[in-house]
């Protein structure tokens, strides 16, 4: 067999692997937020109403079926992408997640991509400067980062920025241009950032300071190379996989489930806060697509991070 | 080389940003409003909150809206050119409409808005008995109008005609009751009566409720789930206003700025923008600081930063100064109310337990301590009264006893004595809240109270619930013997909070408590069908009576609402009776430019 069918024969593999997993991660996911969620049926209905009223909402609703048809039901709409219309507002949940994923798409990636380069950078200086001062503080300000509440930082950076400096809007996403977006996205990417960064700086910390050790390392440093060379090239070039997959991971948050704080607290339209609405609300045609779409995309993205895992990294697959 | 890149790669993503600009330019009178909540659907047959309300009465016409600045409230014509004529037995109404267009919308054949017909009067009611609809307003019309409901039944033919409702004309609309029905004028003004054009009902089927399209003063631009941007309808004329009808006093209104409104035809902005803003921190952070929301109604719990006193209520002079302000109550009220469908607490066969019953509601009651809930949820700022009928309604009954709302712990263990209930003997009962810090509190205080006069803390057992939606099911289900809920009066009569009580809107319906009373309900037949007068507000207050005697809630205590807004904005809001009519009449001074 080539090494082409080879990687082809992985990659069909691997994605067939992964149909029972979307399968019992939507079963899971179904029941808990569909079956087991909230029922709307008295949201819905008028002040007064009659029983035929109710049954026949219930009936609409699709409350009197069994679990499996329901489910069936659920599967089938996942796979022809129909969604139905949410149930408060009428509009088709297809419309509405074209309109809100883009929104957390631009809403998230500065932070994602900004806080990811910086939380890299402080943990390369960690790593580098191991057990000393500059060690010591950058971990003291993870831990602070980590402790924090993300409502307390939103509120604190809304009231700074927003309220008593007048720098940036307090809420919204008026976005009619490059300007009136930097103006919007600024003090939510360093929410996103605060909230993120204790965690990224401890996880890629740890993994570069056990590379600190190695003999590459040593050799590196024997031939004269500078910090910087030795840092990005055989540092963070030989631990790509544990930082690759870490970022893949938190692909799905971005492009699904969005921000649900963030974007609740500076009244950005995003999926987030249509998630967000959905939960509180019951509304369960949202629900389900949110819901199914973050467990099919978080599948594909597992798939997606092993399979590239196989090819930064031969050796994975010979393990 | 991979700077060049990089460079390319942030210009060419300007580039793409840049293309996305499709917004058009900022007219000049822009109004930004802000709401607690987020409105679910805009078509008038879902509109049965205030959030909904508030723009649906802006985007579409009733036939009636209260005057502006009249209180307590008063009907005015709007979409109707007058009053109805109505038949001697008052049973025939007879509404004749003003001229007026929908805006204009894709939905129209030609794309241009067309005149607004009895046609659409009797469409837009009609359509509430049509199951498809899945109204949420036909009860208000329910066995009222000859006909309808029937037609409803029998598959609702578009073609059919319904004897009780019926266009006599372009421009007049004929009702038919089957009995006496007081407030249908009210209800012609509530958001739920809207007019609706049948062309974007079928071009937009369920979407038209993100995409509405009526007569009103603003059209819809744009919605999504954090605001709605209106802008005024070219083709919305009425008579320009007139202050003076419109309840205009000096002694209150002066300090308002309005007289400079007085004769000018509204809308008076160019646009409206809605926010939607349930974050109490997001929306006073977004108001003071004055470059977001134009209004405030502040949150309970900020309301010591505003205030400088609350007997007598006073703003801080820094906020007086800075800001325009208003304090007034709103139309609801909020209570606990026991389930009477359990027998261990509520009606019982047994005339005798009925009776131990209905002490240990007393009990229960008389150990309740409002003053305290209202010092320690409310800052004292709400109002507490015996009864379900507010200080706000013309029926209130300022006579009444107030022991129903005192705090009596001696007179709680004396019943409890009496009836023989020892701590063995008293039942356990389900506390229900929609879990929130505040409403857990809420419980503890309740608890603490209870157990006061002897009520085992273990037997007041806490159920908390996710979400609104799930506590309301759960009371309508029977899942929780004492609950806390508010009811905001659609229409300011008293028959709005004492059809509560009514045998017949049992739970699923208004009637939350399961409260059978028989005579209650033929009183209350009775009194629905009387026009106002003495008679009429004589028969709500012995209603009321019962509902106090028989201790089915514990209640009530209206809220103060405190509202604040830019100076230069020309307005007085109104968050009440479900309306959202005065942002017609709202202007702003030193507009952009």
């Amino acid at each position: 067999m080539s090494r082409r069918s080879a990687r082809l024969d992985l990659v069909l593999r691997r994605l067939a692997g992964a149909v029972p997993l979307i399968l019992g991660v939507t079963l899971i996911s179904f029941l808990l937020t569909v079956y087991f969620g909230p029922d709307q049926t008295y949201a819905l209905v008028g002040k007064n109403p009659t029983v035929t009223e109710v049954e026949q909402l219930r009936a609409e609703l699709g409350y009197d079926q069994p679990v499996l048809v329901r489910y069936m039901d659920y599967l089938k709409r996942l796979t022809t992408l129909d969604l139905g219309h949410a149930h408060s507002t009428g509009e088709s949940v297809r419309s509405i997640l074209a309109r809100t994923i883009p929104v957390s798409v631009l809403l998230v990636a500065p932070g994602l991509i900004l806080g990811t380069l910086l939380a890299l950078g402080l943990a390369a200086l960690a790593a580098w400067h191991q057990g000393g001062t500059l060690d010591r503080i950058i971990s003291a300000v993870s831990v602070v980062g980590m402790s924090l509440s993300l409502v307390v930082v939103l509120i604190g950076l809304q009231a700074v920025f927003g309220v008593w400096l007048g720098w940036f809007p307090v809420r919204g996403w008026a976005v009619n241009g490059p300007i009136d977006y930097l103006h919007h996205v600024a003090v939510p990417t360093l929410a996103f950032m605060i909230a993120t960064l204790g965690y990224n700086v401890r996880f890629f910390r740890a993994v570069l300071a056990a590379e600190m050790t190695s003999e590459q390392v040593r050799t590196a440093r024997a031939f004269g190379l500078g910090p910087v060379r030795i840092m990005i090239v055989h540092v963070i070039g030989s631990n790509l996989l544990p930082i690759v997959t870490r970022v893949l991971f938190s692909l799905p948050l971005l492009v699904i489930s969005g921000s649900l704080l963030i974007e609740s607290q500076f009244g950005i339209p995003g999926v987030g806060r249509i998630t967000f609405g959905a939960i509180t609300s019951g509304d369960q045609p949202i629900l389900m697509a949110v819901v199914g779409l973050s467990a099919v995309l978080f599948v594909i993205t597992v798939t997606v991070a092993d399979l590239l895992c196989r090819l930064v990294d031969p050796r994975v697959h010979q393990r | 080389m991979p700077l060049r890149r990089a460079t390319l790669l942030v210009c060419l993503m300007f580039l793409v940003l840049t293309a996305c600009d499709s917004e058009p330019e900022q007219p000049q009178r822009v109004y930004r409003h802000a709401i607690d909540g987020v409105p679910g659907s805009l078509d008038p047959a879902h509109a049965a909150n205030i959030y909904a309300s508030t723009l649906v009465v802006n985007i579409f016409d009733t036939l009636y809206r209260y005057r502006y600045l009249a209180r307590p409230y008063e009907l005015t014509p709007n979409l109707a050119e007058d009053f109805p004529q109505v038949s001697d037995d008052g049973l025939v109404f007879t509404f004749r409409l003003r001229e007026a267009r929908f805006a204009d919308d894709p939905a129209f054949s030609d794309g241009r808005g067309r005149v607004v017909t009895a046609d659409d009067v009797v469409f837009s009611i009609r359509r509430h008995f049509d199951p498809v609809t899945r109204s949420q307003g036909a009860w208000l019309w329910r066995d009222r109008i000859v006909g309808l409901d029937a037609w409803g039944r029998d598959g609702a033919d578009p073609e059919a005609e319904i004897a009780g409702l019926r266009a006599l004309d372009d421009r007049t609309v004929r009702i038919e009751l089957t009995r006496p029905y007081p407030q249908l004028l009210e209800t012609l003004a509530m958001a739920l009566s809207a007019v609706v054009p049948a062309e974007a009902i079928a071009a937009y089927g369920r979407e038209f409720a993100v995409r509405p399209v009526g007569s009103g003063p603003f059209q819809l631009l744009s919605l999504d789930e954090t605001r709605a941007i209106l802008e005024a309808n070219p083709h919305f004329q009425r008579d320009p206003l007139d202050l003076a009808a419109e309840g205009f006093e000096p002694s209150l209104h002066a300090r308002y700025g309005l007289e400079s409104l007085d004769g000018r035809r509204y809308p008076l902005i160019d646009r409206l923008e809605i926010q939607f803003i349930p974050e109490p921190t997001s929306r006073w952070n977004s108001f003071f600081s004055g470059r977001g929301v134009d209004n405030l109604m502040v949150p309970p719990e900020q309301a010591t930063r505003v205030l400088s006193s609350i007997e007598p209520l006073t703003f801080q002079p820094q906020i007086e100064r800075d800001f325009q302000t208003y304090a007034g109550p709103e139309t609801g009220l909020v209570f606990y109310g026991f389930n009477m469908a359990n027998p261990e607490m509520g009606h019982h066969e047994d005339p005798v337990r009925e009776r131990d019953n209905r002490a240990l509601r007393c009990a229960i009651r008389d150990a309740f301590d409002w003053q305290a809930r209202n010092e320690v949820f409310y800052h004292g700022l709400g109002e507490v009264y015996p009864g379900v009928i507010p200080p706000f309604l013309r029926e209130y009954d300022a006579a009444l006893p107030r022991d129903s709302i005192e705090h009596d712990p001696a007179a709680a263990r004396q019943r409890l004595a009496e009836h023989g209930w020892s701590a063995e003997r008293m039942p356990s009962l389900v506390y229900g809240f929609d879990s929130t810090i505040e409403r857990r509190q809420m419980f503890e205080q309740f608890r603490a109270q209870i157990a006061d006069v002897g009520y085992p803390r273990e037997k007041i057992r806490p159920l908390g619930f996710g979400s609104f939606g799930e506590y309301h099911r759960a009371i309508i289900q029977g899942e929780v013997d004492i609950f806390l809920i508010g009811w905001t009066l659609a229409y300011p009569d008293a028959h709005y909070s004492l059809q509560m009580f009514y045998g017949p809107n049992a739970a699923p319906g208004a009637n939350l408590f399961n409260y059978a009373n028989s005579d209650f309900d033929a009183l209350f037949r009775t009194a629905a069908t009387l026009p106002p007068g003495p008679e009429r507000t004589e028969l709500y207050r012995e209603l009321n009576r019962m509902v106090i005697d028989d201790c089915v809630v514990i209640g009530s205590l209206t809220r103060t609402r405190l509202h604040l807004w830019q100076p230069r904005v020309r307005m007085l809001p109104d968050r009440e009776v479900l309306s959202g009519f005065f942002l017609r009449f709202v202007d702003v001074q030193d507009f952009d430019s």
